[in-house]
Protein backbone atom coordinates (compact mmCIF):
# COMPACT_ATOMS: atom_id res chain seq x y z
CA UNK A 1 0.00 0.00 0.00
CA UNK A 2 1.59 3.23 -1.16
CA UNK A 3 0.69 6.78 -0.26
CA UNK A 4 1.81 9.78 -2.28
CA UNK A 5 2.98 12.67 -0.10
CA UNK A 6 3.74 16.20 -1.24
CA UNK A 7 5.75 17.98 1.42
CA UNK A 8 6.02 21.78 1.14
CA UNK A 9 6.18 21.62 -2.64
CA UNK A 10 6.85 24.98 -4.28
CA UNK A 11 7.18 25.83 -7.95
CA UNK A 12 8.08 29.26 -9.27
CA UNK A 13 8.37 30.28 -12.90
CA UNK A 14 10.58 33.34 -12.56
CA UNK A 15 8.53 35.63 -10.35
CA UNK A 16 5.26 33.74 -10.85
CA UNK A 17 4.36 31.34 -8.07
CA UNK A 18 2.55 28.37 -9.61
CA UNK A 19 2.54 26.27 -6.46
CA UNK A 20 3.30 27.50 -2.95
CA UNK A 21 4.20 25.21 -0.03
CA UNK A 22 1.73 22.50 -1.01
CA UNK A 23 1.17 19.69 1.45
CA UNK A 24 -1.08 16.92 0.34
CA UNK A 25 -1.53 13.20 0.69
CA UNK A 26 -3.05 10.71 -1.72
CA UNK A 27 -3.55 7.43 0.14
CA UNK A 28 -4.48 4.14 -1.52
CA UNK A 29 -8.05 2.86 -1.52
CA UNK A 30 -9.84 6.15 -2.00
CA UNK A 31 -10.35 8.94 -4.51
CA UNK A 32 -8.72 12.18 -3.51
CA UNK A 33 -9.94 15.32 -5.28
CA UNK A 34 -7.98 18.38 -6.29
CA UNK A 35 -10.20 21.22 -7.42
CA UNK A 36 -9.78 24.87 -8.14
CA UNK A 37 -10.79 27.51 -10.67
CA UNK A 38 -9.06 27.78 -14.04
CA UNK A 39 -5.42 28.81 -13.63
CA UNK A 40 -5.29 27.66 -10.01
CA UNK A 41 -2.28 25.46 -10.75
CA UNK A 42 -3.94 22.02 -10.87
CA UNK A 43 -2.14 20.73 -13.94
CA UNK A 44 1.14 22.15 -12.60
CA UNK A 45 0.69 19.87 -9.58
CA UNK A 46 0.28 16.85 -11.89
CA UNK A 47 3.36 17.86 -13.87
CA UNK A 48 5.38 18.25 -10.66
CA UNK A 49 4.34 14.82 -9.39
CA UNK A 50 5.09 13.12 -12.71
CA UNK A 51 8.56 14.65 -13.04
CA UNK A 52 7.66 16.66 -16.11
CA UNK A 53 8.54 19.85 -14.23
CA UNK A 54 11.33 20.19 -11.66
CA UNK A 55 10.36 21.45 -8.19
CA UNK A 56 11.74 24.75 -6.91
CA UNK A 57 11.71 23.35 -3.36
CA UNK A 58 10.01 20.73 -1.24
CA UNK A 59 9.83 16.96 -1.51
CA UNK A 60 7.65 14.29 -3.12
CA UNK A 61 7.55 10.76 -1.73
CA UNK A 62 5.66 7.74 -2.95
CA UNK A 63 5.63 5.16 -0.17
CA UNK A 64 9.30 4.42 0.46
CA UNK A 65 10.38 5.95 -2.84
CA UNK A 66 11.82 9.43 -3.14
CA UNK A 67 10.41 11.06 -6.28
CA UNK A 68 11.52 14.65 -5.66
CA UNK A 69 14.14 14.68 -8.39
CA UNK A 70 12.96 11.64 -10.36
CA UNK A 71 12.82 11.88 -14.15
CA UNK A 72 9.46 11.39 -15.85
CA UNK A 73 10.15 7.81 -16.87
CA UNK A 74 11.32 6.91 -13.35
CA UNK A 75 8.03 8.19 -11.92
CA UNK A 76 6.20 6.07 -14.50
CA UNK A 77 8.22 3.01 -13.54
CA UNK A 78 7.44 3.60 -9.86
CA UNK A 79 3.78 2.91 -10.67
CA UNK A 80 2.34 6.36 -11.27
CA UNK A 81 0.09 6.65 -14.33
CA UNK A 82 -1.65 9.72 -15.65
CA UNK A 83 -4.17 10.87 -18.20
CA UNK A 84 -3.80 14.22 -19.90
CA UNK A 85 -6.20 17.15 -19.83
CA UNK A 86 -6.00 17.40 -23.63
CA UNK A 87 -6.02 13.71 -24.58
CA UNK A 88 -2.60 12.58 -25.79
CA UNK A 89 -2.64 9.35 -27.74
CA UNK A 90 -0.13 8.00 -30.23
CA UNK A 91 -2.22 9.16 -33.21
CA UNK A 92 -0.57 7.06 -35.95
CA UNK A 93 -0.67 3.87 -33.91
CA UNK A 94 -3.64 1.51 -33.71
CA UNK A 95 -5.87 1.44 -30.65
CA UNK A 96 -4.34 -1.91 -29.73
CA UNK A 97 -0.78 -0.52 -30.00
CA UNK A 98 -1.78 2.44 -27.85
CA UNK A 99 -2.94 0.10 -25.10
CA UNK A 100 0.00 -2.29 -25.48
CA UNK A 101 2.54 0.47 -24.93
CA UNK A 102 0.98 0.93 -21.47
CA UNK A 103 2.38 -2.46 -20.45
CA UNK A 104 5.92 -1.22 -21.07
CA UNK A 105 7.02 -1.06 -17.45
CA UNK A 106 6.13 -4.72 -16.99
CA UNK A 107 8.07 -5.98 -20.00
CA UNK A 108 10.91 -8.27 -18.97
CA UNK A 109 12.50 -9.32 -22.26
CA UNK A 110 15.93 -7.73 -22.58
CA UNK A 111 16.66 -5.17 -25.27
CA UNK A 112 19.17 -7.57 -26.80
CA UNK A 113 16.40 -10.16 -27.05
CA UNK A 114 14.23 -7.55 -28.73
CA UNK A 115 16.86 -6.48 -31.29
CA UNK A 116 17.77 -10.10 -32.06
CA UNK A 117 14.12 -11.18 -32.19
CA UNK A 118 14.66 -13.95 -29.63
CA UNK A 119 11.66 -16.12 -28.69
CA UNK A 120 11.34 -14.59 -25.19
CA UNK A 121 10.72 -11.15 -26.70
CA UNK A 122 8.25 -12.49 -29.29
CA UNK A 123 6.33 -14.54 -26.70
CA UNK A 124 6.07 -11.56 -24.41
CA UNK A 125 4.66 -9.44 -27.23
CA UNK A 126 2.06 -12.11 -27.98
CA UNK A 127 1.06 -12.32 -24.30
CA UNK A 128 0.74 -8.54 -24.04
CA UNK A 129 -1.38 -8.45 -27.17
CA UNK A 130 -3.83 -10.86 -25.56
CA UNK A 131 -3.86 -8.89 -22.33
CA UNK A 132 -4.49 -5.67 -24.25
CA UNK A 133 -7.36 -7.32 -26.17
CA UNK A 134 -8.92 -8.37 -22.85
CA UNK A 135 -8.75 -4.76 -21.69
CA UNK A 136 -10.32 -3.57 -24.95
CA UNK A 137 -13.16 -6.01 -24.44
CA UNK A 138 -13.75 -4.73 -20.91
CA UNK A 139 -14.20 -1.24 -22.35
CA UNK A 140 -16.27 -2.45 -25.31
CA UNK A 141 -13.63 -1.30 -27.77
CA UNK A 142 -12.43 -4.59 -29.30
CA UNK A 143 -13.83 -3.83 -32.72
CA UNK A 144 -11.67 -0.71 -32.92
CA UNK A 145 -8.46 -2.63 -32.12
CA UNK A 146 -6.86 -2.08 -35.52
CA UNK A 147 -8.16 1.47 -36.10
CA UNK A 148 -5.68 4.33 -35.91
CA UNK A 149 -6.27 6.02 -32.55
CA UNK A 150 -6.16 9.51 -34.06
CA UNK A 151 -9.29 8.78 -36.15
CA UNK A 152 -11.56 7.90 -33.21
CA UNK A 153 -14.28 10.09 -31.73
CA UNK A 154 -13.51 12.14 -28.64
CA UNK A 155 -15.25 9.80 -26.22
CA UNK A 156 -13.48 6.76 -27.64
CA UNK A 157 -10.12 8.53 -27.47
CA UNK A 158 -10.73 9.21 -23.78
CA UNK A 159 -11.38 5.52 -23.30
CA UNK A 160 -8.15 4.56 -25.08
CA UNK A 161 -6.20 6.91 -22.85
CA UNK A 162 -7.83 5.39 -19.77
CA UNK A 163 -7.04 1.85 -20.97
CA UNK A 164 -3.43 2.82 -21.59
CA UNK A 165 -3.14 4.19 -18.05
CA UNK A 166 -4.70 1.04 -16.58
CA UNK A 167 -2.39 -1.18 -18.67
CA UNK A 168 0.52 0.16 -16.60
CA UNK A 169 -1.23 -1.47 -13.58
CA UNK A 170 -0.62 1.70 -11.60
CA UNK A 171 -0.47 2.06 -7.84
CA UNK A 172 -1.40 5.71 -8.26
CA UNK A 173 -3.62 7.06 -11.01
CA UNK A 174 -3.62 10.80 -11.76
CA UNK A 175 -6.68 11.90 -13.69
CA UNK A 176 -6.46 15.38 -15.22
CA UNK A 177 -10.05 16.45 -15.95
CA UNK A 178 -11.13 13.02 -17.21
CA UNK A 179 -14.79 13.93 -17.72
CA UNK A 180 -14.26 17.24 -19.53
CA UNK A 181 -16.62 17.38 -22.49
CA UNK A 182 -18.65 14.36 -21.39
CA UNK A 183 -22.36 14.24 -20.67
CA UNK A 184 -23.70 13.21 -17.23
CA UNK A 185 -24.31 9.58 -18.23
CA UNK A 186 -20.77 9.11 -19.55
CA UNK A 187 -19.30 10.92 -16.54
CA UNK A 188 -21.36 8.72 -14.23
CA UNK A 189 -20.00 5.57 -15.91
CA UNK A 190 -16.44 6.76 -15.47
CA UNK A 191 -17.15 7.73 -11.86
CA UNK A 192 -18.25 4.15 -11.20
CA UNK A 193 -15.04 2.85 -12.78
CA UNK A 194 -12.88 5.16 -10.63
CA UNK A 195 -14.68 4.06 -7.48
CA UNK A 196 -14.11 0.39 -8.29
CA UNK A 197 -10.41 1.04 -8.96
CA UNK A 198 -10.06 2.77 -5.59
CA UNK A 199 -11.96 -0.08 -3.93
CA UNK A 200 -9.36 -2.49 -5.34
CA UNK A 201 -6.68 -0.53 -3.44
CA UNK A 202 -5.45 1.98 -6.03
CA UNK A 203 -4.66 5.53 -5.00
CA UNK A 204 -6.56 7.94 -7.25
CA UNK A 205 -6.03 11.68 -7.57
CA UNK A 206 -8.81 13.36 -9.50
CA UNK A 207 -8.15 16.84 -10.85
CA UNK A 208 -11.33 18.64 -11.89
CA UNK A 209 -13.06 21.94 -11.90
CA UNK A 210 -16.48 20.30 -12.09
CA UNK A 211 -17.27 20.58 -8.36
CA UNK A 212 -20.42 18.47 -8.58
CA UNK A 213 -18.56 15.50 -10.07
CA UNK A 214 -15.73 15.74 -7.53
CA UNK A 215 -17.97 15.97 -4.50
CA UNK A 216 -20.03 13.01 -5.74
CA UNK A 217 -17.13 10.54 -5.87
CA UNK A 218 -14.24 11.85 -3.74
CA UNK A 219 -13.62 10.91 -0.13
CA UNK A 220 -11.36 13.87 0.53
CA UNK A 221 -10.88 17.10 -1.40
CA UNK A 222 -8.12 19.71 -1.62
CA UNK A 223 -8.94 23.15 -3.02
CA UNK A 224 -6.29 25.08 -4.90
CA UNK A 225 -6.42 28.77 -5.77
CA UNK A 226 -3.57 30.88 -7.11
CA UNK A 227 -1.11 28.06 -6.39
CA UNK A 228 -2.08 27.82 -2.72
CA UNK A 229 -4.24 25.30 -0.87
CA UNK A 230 -7.13 27.28 0.54
CA UNK A 231 -9.14 24.40 1.99
CA UNK A 232 -9.16 20.65 2.50
CA UNK A 233 -11.55 18.11 3.97
CA UNK A 234 -14.46 15.84 3.14
CA UNK A 235 -16.66 17.10 0.29
CA UNK A 236 -19.61 18.23 2.41
CA UNK A 237 -17.31 20.46 4.46
CA UNK A 238 -15.62 21.85 1.34
CA UNK A 239 -18.80 22.98 -0.43
CA UNK A 240 -19.80 24.97 2.66
CA UNK A 241 -16.40 26.61 3.12
CA UNK A 242 -16.65 30.39 2.64
CA UNK A 243 -13.12 30.63 1.19
CA UNK A 244 -13.97 28.01 -1.46
CA UNK A 245 -17.23 29.71 -2.38
CA UNK A 246 -15.38 33.03 -2.68
CA UNK A 247 -12.70 31.50 -4.93
CA UNK A 248 -15.27 29.96 -7.25
CA UNK A 249 -17.72 32.85 -7.37
CA UNK A 250 -15.09 35.57 -7.15
CA UNK A 251 -17.08 37.18 -4.34
CA UNK B 1 17.47 -13.20 -67.54
CA UNK B 2 21.03 -14.02 -66.52
CA UNK B 3 22.37 -11.63 -69.14
CA UNK B 4 20.12 -8.93 -67.75
CA UNK B 5 21.43 -9.59 -64.28
CA UNK B 6 25.06 -9.47 -65.38
CA UNK B 7 24.50 -6.23 -67.26
CA UNK B 8 22.84 -4.58 -64.31
CA UNK B 9 24.94 -6.13 -61.58
CA UNK B 10 26.77 -2.90 -60.68
CA UNK B 11 23.44 -1.13 -60.29
CA UNK B 12 22.11 -3.98 -58.19
CA UNK B 13 25.18 -3.81 -55.92
CA UNK B 14 24.71 -0.10 -55.43
CA UNK B 15 21.07 -0.70 -54.54
CA UNK B 16 22.10 -3.23 -51.89
CA UNK B 17 24.74 -0.90 -50.42
CA UNK B 18 22.41 2.06 -50.32
CA UNK B 19 19.54 0.01 -48.90
CA UNK B 20 21.78 -0.94 -45.99
CA UNK B 21 22.68 2.69 -45.35
CA UNK B 22 19.01 3.64 -45.72
CA UNK B 23 18.19 1.31 -42.78
CA UNK B 24 20.89 3.00 -40.71
CA UNK B 25 19.03 6.28 -41.36
CA UNK B 26 15.59 4.71 -40.90
CA UNK B 27 16.18 3.35 -37.42
CA UNK B 28 17.09 6.72 -35.87
CA UNK B 29 14.16 8.42 -37.60
CA UNK B 30 11.85 5.71 -36.32
CA UNK B 31 13.05 6.36 -32.75
CA UNK B 32 12.19 10.05 -33.12
CA UNK B 33 15.75 11.33 -33.57
CA UNK B 34 16.45 13.53 -36.59
CA UNK B 35 20.12 12.66 -36.96
CA UNK B 36 21.69 12.47 -40.43
CA UNK B 37 25.09 11.17 -39.33
CA UNK B 38 25.00 8.05 -41.55
CA UNK B 39 27.68 9.11 -44.10
CA UNK B 40 30.12 10.04 -41.32
CA UNK B 41 29.60 6.73 -39.57
CA UNK B 42 29.91 4.82 -42.85
CA UNK B 43 33.18 6.65 -43.60
CA UNK B 44 34.59 5.58 -40.23
CA UNK B 45 33.65 1.96 -40.90
CA UNK B 46 35.03 2.08 -44.45
CA UNK B 47 38.40 3.67 -43.64
CA UNK B 48 38.92 1.62 -40.50
CA UNK B 49 38.26 -1.65 -42.31
CA UNK B 50 40.44 -0.76 -45.31
CA UNK B 51 43.37 0.51 -43.21
CA UNK B 52 43.27 -2.42 -40.80
CA UNK B 53 43.19 -4.97 -43.60
CA UNK B 54 45.73 -3.34 -45.91
CA UNK B 55 48.33 -1.98 -43.48
CA UNK B 56 47.93 -4.18 -40.43
CA UNK B 57 47.13 -7.45 -42.09
CA UNK B 58 43.86 -7.97 -40.27
CA UNK B 59 41.63 -10.65 -41.82
CA UNK B 60 39.07 -8.83 -44.01
CA UNK B 61 36.11 -10.35 -42.16
CA UNK B 62 37.55 -9.17 -38.83
CA UNK B 63 38.21 -5.78 -40.43
CA UNK B 64 34.58 -5.50 -41.53
CA UNK B 65 33.31 -6.43 -38.08
CA UNK B 66 35.72 -3.94 -36.48
CA UNK B 67 34.42 -1.26 -38.85
CA UNK B 68 30.89 -2.04 -37.75
CA UNK B 69 31.77 -1.96 -34.05
CA UNK B 70 33.66 1.29 -34.49
CA UNK B 71 30.64 2.80 -36.24
CA UNK B 72 28.51 1.73 -33.30
CA UNK B 73 30.94 3.16 -30.73
CA UNK B 74 31.24 6.53 -32.48
CA UNK B 75 27.47 6.69 -32.93
CA UNK B 76 26.95 6.12 -29.20
CA UNK B 77 29.38 8.92 -28.36
CA UNK B 78 27.64 11.17 -30.88
CA UNK B 79 24.28 10.34 -29.30
CA UNK B 80 25.28 11.99 -26.02
CA UNK B 81 25.35 15.62 -27.26
CA UNK B 82 22.51 14.95 -29.74
CA UNK B 83 20.26 13.74 -26.89
CA UNK B 84 20.11 17.34 -25.67
CA UNK B 85 18.84 18.59 -29.03
CA UNK B 86 15.59 18.10 -30.93
CA UNK B 87 14.37 18.25 -34.50
CA UNK B 88 16.18 20.46 -36.95
CA UNK B 89 18.91 21.33 -34.40
CA UNK B 90 19.73 17.65 -34.15
CA UNK B 91 19.93 17.49 -37.94
CA UNK B 92 22.31 20.45 -38.10
CA UNK B 93 24.56 19.08 -35.35
CA UNK B 94 24.76 15.67 -37.03
CA UNK B 95 25.46 17.33 -40.37
CA UNK B 96 28.39 19.07 -38.68
CA UNK B 97 29.60 15.64 -37.57
CA UNK B 98 29.56 14.43 -41.20
CA UNK B 99 31.61 17.49 -42.21
CA UNK B 100 34.10 16.91 -39.39
CA UNK B 101 34.69 13.30 -40.47
CA UNK B 102 35.11 14.50 -44.05
CA UNK B 103 37.67 17.13 -43.03
CA UNK B 104 39.59 14.69 -40.86
CA UNK B 105 39.78 12.27 -43.76
CA UNK B 106 41.19 15.06 -45.93
CA UNK B 107 43.72 16.29 -43.37
CA UNK B 108 44.99 13.03 -41.90
CA UNK B 109 46.87 12.33 -45.11
CA UNK B 110 49.30 9.80 -43.67
CA UNK B 111 46.50 7.64 -42.40
CA UNK B 112 43.74 8.10 -44.97
CA UNK B 113 45.58 9.22 -48.09
CA UNK B 114 43.91 12.63 -47.90
CA UNK B 115 42.14 13.86 -51.03
CA UNK B 116 43.75 11.08 -53.07
CA UNK B 117 42.10 8.52 -50.86
CA UNK B 118 43.02 4.88 -50.46
CA UNK B 119 43.55 2.77 -53.54
CA UNK B 120 44.30 -0.84 -54.27
CA UNK B 121 41.85 -2.22 -51.74
CA UNK B 122 41.24 -5.87 -52.63
CA UNK B 123 37.77 -6.50 -54.05
CA UNK B 124 36.40 -9.19 -51.77
CA UNK B 125 32.77 -8.12 -51.50
CA UNK B 126 30.38 -9.05 -54.29
CA UNK B 127 26.64 -9.18 -54.71
CA UNK B 128 26.30 -12.26 -52.49
CA UNK B 129 28.07 -10.73 -49.50
CA UNK B 130 26.06 -7.51 -49.81
CA UNK B 131 22.81 -9.47 -50.05
CA UNK B 132 23.67 -11.52 -46.96
CA UNK B 133 24.44 -8.33 -45.00
CA UNK B 134 21.16 -6.76 -46.09
CA UNK B 135 19.20 -9.87 -45.08
CA UNK B 136 20.79 -9.70 -41.62
CA UNK B 137 19.85 -6.02 -41.34
CA UNK B 138 16.28 -6.74 -42.48
CA UNK B 139 16.00 -9.52 -39.91
CA UNK B 140 17.05 -7.12 -37.13
CA UNK B 141 14.63 -4.47 -38.41
CA UNK B 142 11.72 -6.94 -38.39
CA UNK B 143 12.74 -8.21 -34.95
CA UNK B 144 12.75 -4.69 -33.52
CA UNK B 145 9.45 -3.97 -35.28
CA UNK B 146 7.77 -6.97 -33.66
CA UNK B 147 9.03 -6.55 -30.10
CA UNK B 148 9.34 -4.04 -27.25
CA UNK B 149 12.04 -1.81 -28.76
CA UNK B 150 9.88 -1.08 -31.82
CA UNK B 151 6.89 -0.20 -29.63
CA UNK B 152 9.05 2.12 -27.51
CA UNK B 153 10.54 3.78 -30.64
CA UNK B 154 7.07 4.42 -32.06
CA UNK B 155 5.84 5.88 -28.79
CA UNK B 156 8.85 8.20 -28.46
CA UNK B 157 8.53 9.39 -32.07
CA UNK B 158 4.87 10.26 -31.67
CA UNK B 159 4.90 11.86 -28.20
CA UNK B 160 7.97 11.94 -25.99
CA UNK B 161 6.11 13.17 -22.90
CA UNK B 162 3.57 10.34 -23.13
CA UNK B 163 6.32 7.78 -23.67
CA UNK B 164 8.17 9.00 -20.58
CA UNK B 165 5.00 9.02 -18.48
CA UNK B 166 4.63 5.31 -19.30
CA UNK B 167 8.09 4.56 -17.92
CA UNK B 168 9.95 4.58 -21.25
CA UNK B 169 13.45 6.05 -21.00
CA UNK B 170 13.63 8.34 -24.04
CA UNK B 171 17.41 8.74 -23.81
CA UNK B 172 17.96 5.03 -23.26
CA UNK B 173 15.96 3.94 -26.30
CA UNK B 174 17.43 6.62 -28.53
CA UNK B 175 20.90 5.40 -27.51
CA UNK B 176 19.83 1.94 -28.63
CA UNK B 177 18.69 3.35 -31.98
CA UNK B 178 22.00 5.18 -32.41
CA UNK B 179 23.94 2.01 -31.57
CA UNK B 180 22.04 -0.04 -34.17
CA UNK B 181 22.31 2.78 -36.72
CA UNK B 182 26.06 3.12 -36.16
CA UNK B 183 26.65 -0.63 -36.43
CA UNK B 184 24.75 -0.80 -39.74
CA UNK B 185 26.47 2.29 -41.17
CA UNK B 186 29.90 0.98 -40.13
CA UNK B 187 29.12 -2.43 -41.61
CA UNK B 188 28.00 -1.12 -44.99
CA UNK B 189 30.82 1.40 -45.07
CA UNK B 190 33.30 -1.44 -44.55
CA UNK B 191 31.58 -3.54 -47.21
CA UNK B 192 31.80 -0.62 -49.61
CA UNK B 193 35.56 -0.41 -48.94
CA UNK B 194 36.06 -4.02 -50.08
CA UNK B 195 33.62 -3.60 -52.95
CA UNK B 196 34.91 -0.62 -54.87
CA UNK B 197 38.76 -0.94 -54.96
CA UNK B 198 39.19 2.62 -53.65
CA UNK B 199 37.94 5.08 -51.05
CA UNK B 200 37.98 8.85 -51.15
CA UNK B 201 36.58 11.32 -48.60
CA UNK B 202 33.88 12.89 -50.77
CA UNK B 203 32.20 9.53 -51.24
CA UNK B 204 30.83 10.04 -47.72
CA UNK B 205 29.71 13.63 -47.95
CA UNK B 206 26.56 15.65 -48.34
CA UNK B 207 25.58 13.84 -51.54
CA UNK B 208 25.36 10.46 -49.83
CA UNK B 209 23.48 12.03 -46.94
CA UNK B 210 20.79 13.38 -49.27
CA UNK B 211 20.65 10.14 -51.25
CA UNK B 212 20.09 7.97 -48.20
CA UNK B 213 17.62 10.35 -46.58
CA UNK B 214 15.68 10.56 -49.86
CA UNK B 215 15.38 6.77 -50.13
CA UNK B 216 13.85 6.57 -46.65
CA UNK B 217 11.48 9.51 -47.07
CA UNK B 218 10.48 8.39 -50.57
CA UNK B 219 9.79 4.77 -49.59
CA UNK B 220 8.34 5.29 -46.13
CA UNK B 221 9.86 5.93 -42.73
CA UNK B 222 7.57 3.91 -40.45
CA UNK B 223 7.24 0.44 -41.93
CA UNK B 224 10.24 -1.86 -42.24
CA UNK B 225 9.88 -2.32 -45.99
CA UNK B 226 9.57 1.41 -46.77
CA UNK B 227 13.32 2.14 -47.14
CA UNK B 228 13.81 -0.98 -49.30
CA UNK B 229 11.01 0.04 -51.65
CA UNK B 230 12.34 3.61 -51.79
CA UNK B 231 15.85 2.44 -52.63
CA UNK B 232 14.64 -0.03 -55.25
CA UNK B 233 12.52 2.54 -57.07
CA UNK B 234 15.04 5.36 -56.97
CA UNK B 235 18.00 3.22 -58.01
CA UNK B 236 16.05 1.54 -60.81
CA UNK B 237 14.41 4.69 -62.11
CA UNK B 238 17.42 6.38 -63.74
CA UNK B 239 18.21 3.07 -65.48
CA UNK B 240 14.66 2.63 -66.75
CA UNK B 241 14.56 6.26 -67.85
CA UNK B 242 17.73 5.90 -69.92
CA UNK B 243 15.88 6.41 -73.25
CA UNK B 244 14.92 9.90 -72.03
CA UNK B 245 18.63 10.79 -72.06
CA UNK B 246 19.14 14.34 -70.82
CA UNK B 247 15.61 14.61 -69.50
CA UNK B 248 16.24 11.92 -66.91
CA UNK B 249 16.95 14.32 -64.08
CA UNK B 250 13.82 16.29 -64.93
CA UNK B 251 11.69 13.15 -64.65
CA UNK B 252 13.43 12.20 -61.42
CA UNK B 253 12.72 15.64 -59.95
CA UNK B 254 9.08 15.65 -61.03
CA UNK B 255 8.52 12.21 -59.56
CA UNK B 256 10.04 13.29 -56.23
CA UNK B 257 7.76 16.32 -56.11
CA UNK B 258 4.70 14.25 -56.97
CA UNK B 259 5.41 11.70 -54.27
CA UNK B 260 6.07 14.32 -51.62
CA UNK B 261 2.86 16.17 -52.56
CA UNK B 262 0.54 13.17 -52.90
CA UNK B 263 2.17 10.49 -50.75
CA UNK B 264 3.75 12.42 -47.89
CA UNK B 265 4.22 9.23 -45.84
CA UNK B 266 6.28 7.69 -48.64
CA UNK B 267 5.21 5.33 -51.40
CA UNK B 268 5.07 2.12 -49.42
CA UNK B 269 3.66 3.52 -46.17
CA UNK B 270 0.91 5.43 -47.98
CA UNK B 271 -0.17 2.40 -50.02
CA UNK B 272 -0.11 0.18 -46.95
CA UNK B 273 -2.23 2.65 -44.96
CA UNK B 274 -4.73 2.92 -47.83
CA UNK B 275 -5.02 -0.85 -48.06
CA UNK B 276 -5.49 -1.05 -44.27
CA UNK B 277 -8.26 1.58 -44.38
CA UNK B 278 -10.09 -0.35 -47.12
CA UNK B 279 -9.89 -3.52 -45.07
CA UNK B 280 -11.19 -1.68 -41.98
CA UNK B 281 -14.05 -0.14 -43.95
CA UNK B 282 -15.08 -3.57 -45.24
CA UNK B 283 -14.87 -5.03 -41.73
CA UNK B 284 -17.05 -2.27 -40.30
CA UNK B 285 -19.94 -2.87 -42.71
CA UNK B 286 -20.72 -6.60 -42.62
Amino acid sequence: MTTLVLDDVTKRFGGVVAAEALRLEVPPGRITGLIGPNGAGKTTVVNLITGMLPLTSGAIRFGEQELTHAAAHEVGRAGVARTFQNIRLLPEASVLANVMIGFHRHERASLAASVLGLPEARHETRALREEAMALLERFGMQRYAEHPAGALSYGHQRRVEMMRALATRPKLLLLDEPVAGMNDVEAGELGTLFRSLAAEGMAVLLIEHNVRFVTSICAYVYVLDGGRLIAEGPPNKIVADPAVIAAYLGA
Amino acid sequence: MIEFFIAYRPVFDIALLHAGLAYSQYIVLRAGAFSVAVPGLAAIGAYAAAILAMRHGLHPLAAVLTGSLLGMAVSLVLALPLARLRGVYQAIASLAFVQIVLSLNLFAQDLTGGAMGLTGIPKLVHTTELAIALVVVLYVMFAIDATRAGRAFDAIRQDEAVAASLGISVTGYQMLAFAVSGAIAGLFGALEAFHGYALEPNQFGFGLLITVLTYVVFGGRRTVLGPLVGTAILVALPELARPLQDNRLLVYGLLMMAVIAFMPQGVYDTLKAAWHRRRMARGASP
